[in-house]
């Protein structure tokens, strides 16, 4: 307990110096920018600051990015209030009693809230981060690979089914990203796959670049098309919370609180998902029912603080089974795996230190949303008010600087214009993306544990189905798959209720 | 409650002729991957194990992708895609979206990628880049040329500002190579 709290200590001492502050501050701020302009997304403001990072030592690289990453899931809340437009998709839920609110006259009162809400939605996630991780951990150190095989086969199927649209065309992605990640040398005869002769393909597609396109250059156009965005409301009243909107909604915080944290440990779902499941949530337990959707404090209070809560929440996956649980926390991995750091149930044997580390810079970069929840009102308007045509070029510009800067190689630049492209078309034809990032990061580790299990096993194929473990992850998966499949749902909740329907009494 | 509208302009459902082109194109686009991994070598005469050969995961890959293709094809079908009008009518025109808008851009990205990126220092590239996509965008036909110079000044400012700012932050400061 004691060797703990001191362990916690030592990891907050490693940020309290000036340097480290220093970038705390303007990480944070970068990433409220980043949320806070529609166009701009999290996944793509950590997959940018990324390139940033490189130089830094791993600790202070790893802070960085999960301020853009908390900051950048906040950010987004202010362009849901003041311009009914969500500044990450994870914000489009506060945009229904937020942009009321607004209109009513009481614009500071819902970034009160919302600020209020983020900052303990974080920190109830930070707090499971804290009692969860190490059991976890523990428990995943006697995973083989049959079951991290099925935990990354898992991650895709989850993301493809519940990421939001249409499941089919989510596995679809999924296996998309999957078969990209086989592009390059194979780790058994180090053939060239898909290469043809070209050093450069032979080298394998790059994370970053990949992510780069599918996130930066594809939102650059998608915004480019997209009719531009007007009004903001500038009337702004009071921003400071009221302690009566939290008391008074403590319930709705605490079941908010956990909805997001669970939803941000399933792989993949993210925090669009998680807001929109604590809102569901607190409008099925509301007494005020009535006021969802017109400007309710409580709705607002149930979104923010289930998306915030989903951040530290997809971070554990990450550190116990190397499985992100939303779209940026798969570019804070793929950014983890580039500074040297081996994400999953070795992280807490190699690097113990981290995770208290990774705690640390949770709370860290949680006070300092909350600090600029109150400084940043003014500035983030006129923020707002910059034209596409005067923002965009400059992202476009970030996206090269990003994409080239990991290897140095022009042909990274090219695979971002490829990849932004399909990520481009994708989307358009109705494709959900996080399933797509799932299957470029998670790829790599599917295929090793797939033949080093085989290898193991020599040939067999059974303890992939038999080790208990593995056969239920086998079950789950084969279960989420079927649950897409209309016809195949309706039999199992008619199998389901027939089950459990008493028999009537004979006699 | 007013429910709102969960779904924004671009989320509209796409038609199922739509779907049924797309399903088409990644069934085929899956097949061709089967083949090329089965084109792959199997290192048998090294002692080669059937699941350590490398065209084994990526023959995996194409062959779901090709079956969940074709399940999009069978629903398409099935949702009115042969039908004359693609099963759901004419989708209704996008207020606001513009294909020129999204044609400059991508033209203009290109244009920075290929023709400036590497031949001119990377400050002058990013900054002549941003000048041009601000001005093509926030050109106004109908303005005088003395009407023209401030937003000309103000794209030139936005682009030296941001080429030299980046230069600074990313090769001075945090010592990242630029292309």
């Amino acid at each position: 307990m004691f060797d703990s709290l001191s362990q916690f200590g030592a990891a907050f001492g490693t940020f309290m110096t000036p340097s480290v502050l220093v970038n705390v501050f303007w990480a944070m701020f970068v990433g409220i920018v980043i949320g806070a302009l529609p166009g701009l997304t999290a996944t793509m403001g950590v997959a940018l600051m990324t390139t940033l990072t490189f130089s830094m030592p791993h600790t202070e690289a790893i802070m960085v990015l999960v301020c853009v990453y908390v900051g950048a899931i906040y950010g987004g809340s202010r362009s849901a209030i003041l311009l009914n437009i969500p500044g990450t998709p994870a914000s489009a839920c506060s945009t229904l009693d937020g942009f009321p609110l607004a209109r009513q006259g009481m614009a500071g009162r819902a970034m009160g809230i919302s600020t209020s809400g983020s900052w303990l939605g974080t920190l109830f996630g930070t707090l499971c981060v804290a009692t969860m991780t190490p059991l976890l951990s523990e428990m995943a150190l006697s995973f083989q690979s049959y079951e991290f095989f099925w935990i990354s086969v898992l991650g895709v199927v989850i993301a493809g089914s519940l990421a939001g649209g249409d499941a089919l065309k989510g596995y679809i992605a999924g296996f998309l990203g999957l078969l990209v990640a086989t592009v390059g040398q194979e780790p058994h005869y180090n053939f060239q796959r898909f290469a043809y002769g070209n050093t450069d393909i032979a080298g394998g597609i790059g994370l970053l670049p990949a992510l780069v396109g599918v996130f930066g250059v594809a939102e650059v156009l998608l915004a480019m098309r997209a009719p531009a965005y007007q009004a903001v409301y500038s009337k702004i009243d009071s921003i400071i919370p009221r302690i009566a909107d939290v008391t008074k909604y403590w319930r709705t915080i605490f079941r908010s609180g956990a909805i997001g944290t669970f939803i941000g440990i399933l792989p993949g779902l993210g925090e669009d998902a998680a807001a929109w499941s604590s809102y569901a949530a607190a409008k099925r337990a509301s007494k005020e029912k009535e006021k969802f959707g017109k400007g309710s404090v409580e709705g607002l209070m149930a979104a923010e603080t289930g998306e915030a809560s989903s951040v530290p929440g997809a971070i554990i996956p990450v550190m116990t089974l190397a499985l992100p649980g939303s779209a940026p926390a798969a570019v804070l991995m793929a950014a983890m795996m580039i500074h040297g750091l081996n994400p999953g149930p070795m992280l807490m044997v190699e690097t113990p230190q981290f995770f208290y580390q990774i705690v640390a810079m949770l709370v860290i970069a949680d006070m300092v949303k909350l600090f600029f929840g109150f400084v940043l009102v003014r500035p983030l308007l006129w923020v707002l008010l910059v034209p596409r045509e005067r923002l965009m070029p400059i992202v476009f510009v970030l996206c090269a600087v990003g994409a080239f800067s990991i290897t140095s190689r022009v042909f990274d630049i090219y695979i971002m214009l490829i990849f932004g492209l399909i990520g481009f078309i994708l989307r358009e034809l109705k494709f959900p993306m996080a399933p797509l990032i799932l299957g470029l990061v998670l790829g790599d580790l599917l295929e090793k544990n797939l033949t080093r299990g085989f290898v193991i096993s020599g040939g067999d194929p059974t303890p992939f189905l038999t080790r208990p473990v593995s056969a239920v992850l086998a079950a789950i998966t084969i279960l989420s798959i079927l649950w897409s499949i209309p016809a195949a749902q309706t039999a199992m909740r008619r199998g389901t209720r027939a089950l459990f329907r008493r028999k009537p009494a004979t006699g | 409650m007013s429910s709102p509208d969960p779904l924004l302009p671009h989320e509209q459902p796409l038609r199922p002729r739509t779907d049924l082109l797309t399903g088409a194109f990644f069934a085929l686009f899956g097949l061709t991957i089967l083949y090329l991994a089965w084109r792959m070598p199997t290192y048998a005469d090294q002692k080669g194990e059937i699941y350590t050969a490398p065209g084994l995961v990526p023959a995996f890959y194409g062959t779901v992708i090709a079956l969940l293709a074709l399940w999009l094809v069978g629903r398409s079908i099935r949702r009115g895609a042969l039908q004359p009008d693609g099963g759901g009518g004419v989708p209704p025109a996008r207020e606001g979206y513009s294909n020129v808008r999204l044609a400059l851009s991508a033209a203009l990205g290109l244009f920075f990628v290929f023709v400036l990126l590497g031949h001119m220092p990377f400050w002058a590239s990013s900054a002549l880049f941003i000048f041009l996509f601000i001005t093509l965008f926030e050109w106004r036909s109908e303005q005088t040329w003395p009407q023209r110079l401030r937003p000309l000044a103000i794209a030139a400012a936005i682009g030296l500002g941001t080429g030299i700012a980046v230069t600074l932050v990313f090769e001075r400061i945090f010592y990242v190579r630029l292309p």
